[in-house]
């Protein structure tokens, strides 16, 4: 019993990360319908960049953050401004934006891993191998700390989204896009900026995970499988269910590699994609006409 | 699928080669052409390279072709066609080492299953309408990885050792050689027959707008799901086959993302939705690949590029070359199978 909690609270823990991970992922495809498939390829970069700071300028991957968000920020609005722009209006658009992502996934896994080489990496600050004991519990430091950053940045996020001026735009812009343009909501500027703000999110999310996993270039490609299948379970473009649905998943996840061993928590994810398809194809919080 | 329907004579009627004997004629003498190629070989033996270059190439003819039937005609990307291929080598790689039964015989059995597979696949997958049916196909491709790695009794990560053909050296290709142009032209007439059937019509209409489709009475469901069904099939013949000339299977050669890309950039290159494309595609790509990897060696670099060559394509010529030489009229006639 001590264990299985101790699984579960492992899970829930995780799970926050997760919910950072998959946020901008769902912010974007959200607003502008984007399938961002290179959204995992991001965070990844994120994790090199936050690696090679700690081991050039020995800089704290969590401090780290504070230099990734912004230039991921600015990389994910100049690409939004190089490849999506165009084909804004395009028929057939979430398969053409599904194919350039892709496609975009690829220069950033061959630029990067030319770059990085396919050795393992990860970040070692301290906490990252400490643990807290909370009665018969314990909880590592590293994926504590992850865990109320993640936190941090999801009511950070959501703090924005609510009060500031753009982000009650971009929601705008989430809930009726032409209805958000005739108010007079720029929504090419603010599809950009949300674009941005996904990558940066994706940034974050990868100096999280460089002391948390170890690393190499190819491994996005799990990540974004994983990271789909808990948006599709949340309801894509719903922040709620995205939150929600990482931290069911993280938790059985947890349960699942408790018990079956650790090579098969990735398949929860993926089953539970398909069991959801076949359940509730939109969702646990998505409206039936967004599918 | 072909039913003579008299006010759409064009569309599901009479097939357009029949109607013109100078591309008729082109297409005998290429595939004579290719039918005689290996006797060069036998005749010499120093055209090995060119029977191995020959075979890959129908190899991703047939899968780009395959694949262009659900994302080319219907419009459903799947990212995820990798997976039938490496189910179809682990189907025939299997049956080879637990029965002993040749993939030759095996590999058409092992696309009739991955179309089997597909059914059910689809009916989950093409449950909803937009972009989950991607994210799926990624997921397939990455649970049947996750599988094969942990199978003990398949070899694991590790793959499993085929027995080696018992060929002379000298014509050790050619069986794969004919057995890869058989799927490979298998694959095209059945596009080709999608293509000009009531099937082929009815997934243009999905591609085009699914609502009005489905409004006009075309069951979507049904067509999504059999187009879904048929583009594995000719994907796990040649993987079927493909594993065996290898002499071995090993999730992470025949599981791997970039066997999609490579399928999906074919056919995005030659033209997505055209019967000649995806063909033209794979020609080009695989030859192009050849003096890449001679140049640049098989690096992440030539990752990069195909994903580099995917977004110019994708952003200035969406329709491919078969698509974009048609909207011009600039197709050879020879090329235009509809």
């Amino acid at each position: 019993m001590t264990e299985l909690v101790q699984v579960m609270i492992l899970g829930a823990m995780l799970g926050g990360v997760y919910a950072v991970m998959a946020a901008g992922l769902t912010l974007v495809f959200g607003v502008m319908r984007i399938v961002n498939i290179a959204h995992a390829a991001f965070m990844l970069l994120g994790a090199y960049l936050a690696f090679w700071l700690f081991t050039r300028f020995h800089l704290d991957p969590i401090a780290a953050i504070a230099v990734v968000m912004p230039v991921l920020f600015v990389a994910g609005m100049a690409v939004y401004r190089l490849l999506f722009t165009r084909i804004v209006d395009s028929h057939r658009h979430v398969e053409m934006t599904v194919l350039l992502t892709f496609a975009l996934a690829l220069v950033v896994e061959g630029v990067g891993g030319s770059v990085a080489t396919g050795i393992y990496r990860t970040t070692t600050p301290e906490y990252a191998s400490d643990a807290i004991d909370v009665g018969p519990f314990y909880l590592p430091t590293g994926q504590l700390y992850a865990t109320v950053l993640s936190f941090v940045l999801l009511g950070a996020l959501l703090a924005f989204l609510r009060f500031t001026r753009t982000g009650r735009a971009i929601r705008a812009t989430m809930q009726n896009r032409a209805a958000a343009q005739l108010v007079g909501v720029n929504v090419e500027r603010i599809s950009m900026v949300t674009f941005g703000i996904g990558i940066a999110l994706a940034g974050a999310a990868g100096s999280l995970m460089s002391f948390l996993f170890t690393f190499f270039p190819s491994q996005h490609w799990q990540w974004i499988a994983s990271l789909l299948a808990l948006i599709v379970l949340g309801g894509m473009g719903s922040l709620a269910g995205t939150i929600v649905a990482a931290m069911l998943l993280s938790i059985t996840a947890g349960v699942v590699s408790n018990a079956l061993g650790p090579t098969w928590s990735p398949a929860t994810f993926y089953l539970a994609l398909f069991v959801i398809l076949m359940v509730r194809p939109q969702g646990l919080f998505g409206k039936k006409s967004e599918m | 699928m072909a039913e003579a329907r008299p006010h759409a004579p064009h569309r599901t009627g009479k097939l357009p080669a029949a109607g013109s004997p100078a591309r008729a004629l082109a297409l005998v003498v290429v595939m004579v052409a290719l039918l005689v190629f290996p006797l060069l070989q036998v005749a010499t033996g120093g055209f090995n390279y060119w029977l191995h270059m020959m075979l890959y190439a129908f190899m991703y003819i047939a899968m780009a072709t395959s694949w262009n039937i659900i994302g080319g005609y219907a419009g459903y990307i799947s990212l995820g066609h990798s997976a039938f291929y490496g189910i179809g080598g682990y189907i025939t790689g299997g049956l080879m080492t637990f029965c002993g039964i040749s993939p030759f015989v095996s590999a058409p059995l092992a696309g009739v299953l991955c179309f089997a597979l597909g059914l059910p696949l689809g009916l989950i997958a093409l449950r909803t309408r937009g972009p989950a049916f991607i994210i799926s196909t990624i997921a397939l491709l990455m649970l049947a990885r996750l599988a094969l790695d942990n199978i003990a009794s398949l070899g694991g990560a590790d793959g499993m050792s085929l027995p080696l053909t018992d060929f002379p050296a000298r014509t050790a290709k050619l069986p794969f050689y004919y057995g890869m142009l058989a799927i490979a032209a298998a694959a095209v007439y059945t596009s080709y027959r999608v293509r000009h059937a009531k099937l082929g019509l009815g997934l243009r209409a999905i591609a085009e707008d699914e609502v009005k489709a489905e409004a006009a009475g075309i069951p979507t469901r049904l067509y999504k799901i059999i187009a879904f069904a048929l583009s594995g099939l000719y994907v796990g013949m040649a993987g079927g086959l493909w594993g065996y000339y290898l002499t071995y299977l090993r999730p992470s050669a025949f599981l791997q993302i970039l066997t999609s890309a490579q399928i999906v950039l074919m056919a995005i290159v030659g033209g997505r939705g055209t019967v000649a494309g995806p063909v033209v595609g794979a020609i080009l790509l695989v030859g192009a690949d050849e003096l890449l990897v001679a140049k640049l060696g098989s690096t992440e670099l030539n990752l990069a590029a195909k994903g580099a060559l995917m977004i110019v394509v994708l952003m200035f010529f969406p329709e491919g070359i078969v698509g974009t030489l048609k909207a011009r009229g600039r197709l050879p006639r020879a090329l235009d199978w509809g």
